[in-house]
């Protein structure tokens, strides 16, 4: 039985008072994420400092509580939205730039450093941290690590687990351990690649060392416009064919360019059936060579006009329209339900084309905004659920744009994870015995089942004792394990 | 010392079953090229993996390959490059992509391609007791559930038998070029500074090769870089990459990893026959035995917050221990319970 009001006194005389809240305000307020999904908690504590997050992790195991580590909680998929007796670990007070060592082409980060406070402050010495979500003015890097977290630069230079070189993680036991080195290689099992993405169901990241990427010493933005979805999606096909990989490739059918367009005044040609972002970095020359490919491409799949930004300002422009898509669809309806799936590029059409129908037979509206050159989509269905059945209609939908991305080859989620909100999908492209092996790396770091609790594995995925199908009894497999091995 | 030679994955799982079952300990065996590597271990059979290796998909548009893990490295070159693409591991020929990706091995050209495990979406892997399980998805990007692959990768064998990978592989530059500059760490920590976005800055003790890959004329631009640093040397170009190897004819070879600004510590007294990877921290290191020099080199790694484990000749991983020892014996215990994958081969004594 947990015991609050202990935890609290302990939490407060651990972290100081002000770091502590349980009133009803706060409980509510951290009670759900950017998700749909709605939870509950008993205790909200904001670390300071690596100490605050071991004594965090104590004082729950001791007083029964489990632990909810938290960002800026702009996740999408309910992976901060707690439930049950949970203290919420929120670590936004720990938001120091700690080092920046570019020799070593790295800089250690506290987790609740922001994205974009992190790019600013390395841009003056030439580097950036590639990993660059939508959300980036208010996402931390702490939830970039949990999630996985992508973004439309992530074509080229890889999601968040190909930046992340270690990890200090305190487990639920209240250990401090670091996974992964600032050097290449480390002795063990690659926990560090483990505990990325593992939306905060294995430990608090308590900070992070992440890879410092080069400017690139020139970036090209081109706005390419269709008059069909086709022809839009086999010309992201046909640039990659060609050889060439662009930093970017996003995708934005007509819904969502025309809000788009009302609210960043971009430019974006509102009568186009579907436009392109393409962008392609690099050395001068190799951006010219990567820009003829990429207009060969359009032109053979009937572009009808090519726009380049001339100057740093029209690019940063045609990126506002885009980044800012997920505000400007406030303008169809007050809500709505962000998708996150993917599939292989060359059945992007006819995918598209599904989620339409989908939404068409379900009666909502449906734009869409993604990283076409991942395969990764962002359906976006806009509703408002105070009208009695919407949300509903919009849950139905939902369920079966995911099964038509599995059924064609695809995966549940690309860059949001899985959360509460897509867990019990997991069977969908699992096998009981991945799912009891992923239960089993869970339990592995977790042995009580207290970080972050019904997250990520469907109810019911657990590690199960596969000794019993070897004829073997416990003991007798214990033997032969390496001393310490049960804990 | 028995020999299992599985055809299908199906026949992996009942191999691995009944080795499980009567506590036989397996080595898992690709194209023996990374066998030295990992502390000595005693088993009664080795699995070999060739006979896997068909292809199950490959779609250049999508930069995924999917192979079953025996295939070797040569034949998967063979098949990319009718896509004009390559899986950027650079092992010999007869290495098996399983191996390759077991032993955690990576590409000279780490600086442009990265760590070879980052290239692995999704593996189908059979445990120590016979179970086929599969993480990852045949996508370039996925956060769907937790990354098993990641996990064996680099594991030597020790948490199950790879049968089949989905890789990401990419485009082949279409200019490659490589110029030698004579010089040791210093001249290369220069020509680093100097090149923009090279494949691969390798020194050695004489000489320092720089690869450069990419449209030909963001090459030839990288090119007029270097040789405005080697102008006043007596620089050449051609290749193959890497040519100077002088690693190679020693007995022993260490594979350092320490932070990129460490290896001038790391390899100040480490003889003569090294090549490291400037801007990596990777540094081959050739030794004549495997007594005090590989322990004064492993003590220096150790210094700088990294490791030296031996990948040919005898002298195992060393002593590092890995973080969260109680983590790494529960994984292991929960893929290969009966303890019968390699024993004791892994760091830690796993």
């Amino acid at each position: 039985m947990a015991d609050v009001d202990a935890a609290r006194r302990a939490l407060e005389d651990a972290l100081g008072p002000a770091e502590v809240l349980s009133d009803s305000l706060a409980l509510a307020l951290y009670a759900r994420d950017a998700s749909m999904v709605e939870g509950g908690c008993v205790l909200v504590a904001f670390p300071r400092k690596l100490d605050d997050v071991v004594a965090c992790a104590r004082i729950a195991t001791e007083h029964g509580l489990s632990i909810v580590p938290r960002g800026s909680g702009t996740g999408l998929a309910g992976g901060a939205t707690p439930v049950g007796d949970a203290l919420v670990v929120v670590t936004s007070k720990m938001n120091r730039i700690l080092e920046v060592r570019p020799e070593d082409r790295l800089a250690w980060v506290e987790p609740g450093v922001l994205n974009l406070d992190l790019a600013v402050a390395l841009a003056p010495r030439g580097f950036t941290f590639a990993p660059d979500p939508s959300s980036q003015q208010v996402c931390s890097i702490g939830g970039n690590v949990n999630t996985n977290a992508g973004g439309p630069h992530c074509l080229a230079y890889g999601v968040t687990s190909n930046h992340v070189l270690a990890v200090d993680v305190v487990l639920p036991d209240a250990s401090v351990e670091r996974f992964g080195s600032e050097a290449p290689e480390t002795a063990g099992y690659d926990l560090r690649g483990v505990v990325v993405g593992s939306e905060g169901t294995l430990g608090i990241v308590a900070a992070a060392c992440v890879r410092l990427t080069p400017l690139p010493p020139d970036v090209r933005t081109m706005l390419l416009d269709f008059t069909t979805v086709e022809d839009c999606a086999a010309t992201v096909s046909a640039i990659i064919a060609s050889g060439v990989v662009p930093a970017a490739v996003e995708m934005m059918d007509q819904g969502i360019v025309i809000a788009a367009e009302n609210f960043a005044h971009a430019g974006y040609p509102t009568d186009a059936a579907a436009i392109l972002i393409v962008e392609v970095d690099g050395l001068p020359a190799a951006v010219e060579a990567q820009a003829r490919a990429v207009e060969a491409a359009a032109r053979a799949n009937r572009v009808r006009e090519i726009r380049v930004a001339a100057d740093d300002a029209e690019r940063a422009l045609l990126w506002k329209g885009r980044k800012s898509a997920f505000g400007a669809v406030a303008q169809i309806a007050p809500h709505y339900h962000l998708h996150d799936c993917v599939v292989p590029r060359a059945k992007l059409v006819e995918v598209l084309s599904g989620v339409y129908a989908i939404a068409k037979r379900h009666d909502l509206v449906v734009t869409n905004v993604f990283h076409a050159g991942d395969g990764n989509l962002h359906p976006l269905l806009s509703f408002d659920r105070r009208i009695p059945g919407t949300l509903e209609r919009v849950l139905a939908a939902s369920e079966e744009i995911v099964r038509l991305c599995v059924e064609a080859g695809g995966s549940l989620t690309g860059e949001h994870g899985i959360g509460l909100e897509k867990r019990d999908f997991m069977p969908l492209v699992f096998s009981t015995a991945d799912l009891q092996a992923q239960a089993c790396v869970r339990s592995a770091f977790d042995p009580e089942g207290r970080m972050n609790p019904h997250k990520v594995l469907p109810a019911g995925a657990r590690c199960g004792d596969f000794t019993a199908a070897l004829g073997m009894d416990a003991a007798e497999a214990a033997r032969n394990l390496p001393e310490g091995s049960w804990i | 010392m028995d020999l299992i030679h599985p055809f299908t994955k199906a026949e992996v799982i009942d191999a691995m079953r009944d080795a499980s079952v009567r506590g036989r300990r397996v080595l898992v065996v690709g194209g023996r090229r990374h066998m030295d590597k990992g502390e000595p271990c005693e088993i009664d059979a080795e699995v070999w993996t060739t006979q896997l290796d068909q292809l199950v998909s490959y779609e250049p548009a999508e930069m995924v390959a999917v192979v079953e893990a025996g295939m070797r490295v040569g034949e998967l070159e063979r098949l990319l490059a009718e896509g004009d693409q390559e899986w950027p591991c650079d092992a010999p020929p007869e290495a098996t992509v399983g191996g390759v990706i077991a032993a955690g091995s990576s590409s000279p050209r780490r600086l442009r391609v990265g760590p070879l495990r980052d290239t692995v979406l999704e593996a189908e892997v059979v445990t120590g007791d016979g179970r086929l399980i599969r993480s990852g998805a045949r996508t370039v990007k996925n956060v769907t559930g937790y990354d098993l692959h990641k996990l064996v990768a680099g594991s030597l064998g020790t948490l199950g038998v790879i049968v089949q990978v989905a890789l990401k592989v990419r485009p082949r530059p279409p200019a490659r070029r490589t110029i030698r500059v004579p010089g040791g760490l210093e001249a290369g920590r220069r020509l680093l500074e100097a090149v923009p976005g090279p494949a691969a800055v390798l020194a050695t003790p004489d000489v320092v090769e720089v690869r450069l890959e990419g449209w030909p004329e963001e090459v030839e631009q990288q090119a007029q870089a270097a040789w405005r640093v080697a102008a006043a040397l007596d620089a050449t170009e051609g290749e193959p990459f890497p040519s100077v190897r002088p690693w190679e004819d020693r007995p022993v070879v260490a594979e350092a990893a320490v932070p990129p600004s460490g290896l001038p510590d790391l390899l100040e007294a480490a003889g003569d026959a090294w090549g490291a990877l400037v801007g990596v921290g990777l540094a081959w290191v050739g030794l004549d035995s495997a007594d005090g020099p590989l322990d004064a080199l492993r003590a220096r790694a150790r210094a700088l917050g990294g490791i030296a484990p031996v990948i040919r000749g005898p002298g195992g991983l060393g002593e590092a221990r890995p973080a969260a020892l109680d983590v790494h014996r529960r994984l292991k215990a929960a893929f290969d319970p009966a303890g019968v994958l390699a024993p004791g081969r892994f760091w830690g004594g796993i």
